[in-house]
């Protein structure tokens, strides 16, 4: 979702490309005199969001039914941008519009596609388009149906809105690709199936750390150490962060992080964490797909309580919350974990058989 | 044929402001389950956001009659989001730079303020 889709990458340079051509177009028509800002800007964003779609049919030809569908929506937004003095100029833009947002959502629901960049943002910018064709203007002549034009902006830019993103956005976290372990999280590239060797350095890697921090089972020696809790002890587990420790890379007698489940007998120690020093810089991947590390992307995070929510697909977080990523990560639990030793996340269930034991 | 008077300029901050007001309203809503989930701090966030959603919408009406207030409000709104973009995308925090962010964070406040700077005919 937060990624641009290389075969669509060449439709965002369609549409920035289209933007002047639909500007000096809308500039010399003499009629431009007697429509509205609004109108006119409406009819560039059409045009650009035409430009866009007719950009996807040239890396769709394999799909044909899409390239159609591509081509002919593209067509129809050129023609309607084109056409904003027709008297059901207003109808047809506001079905066109209404009919594509609908459409892109059914379509990435029956998985023809998923979403990216530059879908999102020809969404944004119909939605937009679809506000500025509905808006009625102070002293526009004749019959302006100003009551049925601010009920339509009133419910359909509002619903559209919610609707298409919310689709977009539960599409995304039910249907990851490969790359993306869960919500937020992306995988380093590796080969699909490891071979002996990497099992075997695998291996190696998990005896070595599992003997080094051996000793941090006892807290007060994590602490000693010089590890920190790097957030709240009222959940589940906290990771505990050793600043002295942050340029070593994957040496398991200095691991950044060790990860203990909060219990009530006191923190138990699960496992530890190794991670870079910057964004997009993943470590050294001996075991392949075994030891593949995560980077965490486009999260809300908050001082208060150190706490994470997920950015949306508008690219908003909540106040007092803001977009961070954060430097890839390895973990290497050390206690039985469904998912595996080296897997992105501890299972929830076996930190709360820990907590009751 | 389709005509008007007025340039829509009040109209087109209305709808912009309406979209950013939405955006807000998703994100608040979206931090919902990550304080039922027991990130409680995030409870707060989210009404604050919702707060904010609901606010941006009643500038937005403001600036479609014309009122000072709104105009004024609609400038502090907008170059408050500015200032928190641009240091975020100085700041190396992975900040999201991808066309939506751009469009949402950085085009569409830029847009309003050029759009109510230029307002005439506003009323008290």
């Amino acid at each position: 979702m937060f990624d641009i889709a290389p075969d669509h990458a060449i439709a965002l340079y369609t549409g920035l490309l289209a933007l002047p051509p639909a500007i000096y177009l809308v500039r010399r028509r003499r009629v431009r005199q007697a429509a509205s800002g609004t109108v006119l800007a409406a009819s560039v964003l059409m045009a650009t969001a035409g430009a866009i779609h007719l950009g996807l049919v040239w890396t769709h030809l394999g799909e044909p039914i899409t390239a159609v569908l591509f081509g002919l929506n593209g067509v129809a937004y050129l023609v309607l941008s084109q056409l904003f003095t027709w008297r059901w100029w207003r109808l047809a833009s506001s079905a066109l519009i209404t009919m594509t947002l609908l459409g892109y959502a059914g379509f990435i629901v029956l998985g023809f596609d998923s979403p990216d960049q530059v879908a999102l943002a020809t969404k944004l910018l119909e939605l937009t388009t679809l506000g500025l064709v509905l808006i009625p203007v102070r002293g526009e002549p004749g019959r302006p149906h100003r009551a049925w034009r601010w009920s339509a902006l009133g419910i359909a830019v509002p619903l559209l809105t919610v609707v298409s993103m919310s689709v977009v956005w539960i599409v995304d976290l039910a249907r990851p690709d490969a790359q993306h372990a869960h919500a937020g999280a992306v995988l380093q590239p590796t080969n699909d199936v490891p071979t002996p060797e990497q099992t075997a350095a695998a291996q190696r890697l998990y005896d070595e750390t599992a003997a080094a921090i051996a000793p941090y089972r006892d807290w007060r020696v994590a602490s000693a150490a010089g590890y920190r809790p790097g957030g709240p002890q009222d959940q589940p587990s906290t990771h505990w962060m050793n600043q002295r420790y942050a340029g070593y890379v994957m040496d398991p007698q200095h691991p950044q992080g060790l990860v203990y489940a909060n219990t009530k007998h006191g923190p138990v120690l699960l496992g530890a964490m190794f991670q870079m020093q910057h964004i997009g810089q993943f470590g050294p991947d001996p075991g392949g797909p075994l030891t593949a590390w995560h980077q965490h992307q486009n999260i809300c995070f908050t001082p208060l309580g150190v706490e994470f929510s997920l950015m949306t697909p508008t690219a908003t977080c909540p106040i007092g919350a803001i977009d961070v990523s954060i430097p890839p990560m390895l973990h290497v639990w050390i206690v039985d974990n469904p998912g595996g030793r080296f897997a992105v996340d501890i299972d929830s269930q076996v930190v709360k058989r820990i907590d009751q034991g | 044929m389709i005509k008007a008077e007025g340039s829509g300029r009040h109209e087109a901050v209305f709808v912009l402001l309406l979209m950013q007001s939405l955006f807000w309203l998703i994100a608040g809503i979206s931090a919902i389950p990550f304080a039922l989930a027991g990130e409680v701090f995030m409870a707060p966030l989210a009404l604050v956001t919702m707060l904010l959603a609901l606010l941006t919408c009643l500038v937005g009406i403001g600036a479609l009659w014309r009122r000072r207030w709104a105009r004024a409000s609609a400038i502090a709104i907008e170059a408050a989001c500015l200032f928190g973009s641009a240091v975020l995308l100085l700041l190396p925090l992975g900040f999201n730079r991808g066309p939506v962010s751009l469009m949402v964070n950085v085009l569409l406040p830029v847009a309003v303020i050029l759009l109510v700077r230029k307002s005439d005919a506003v009323s008290a």
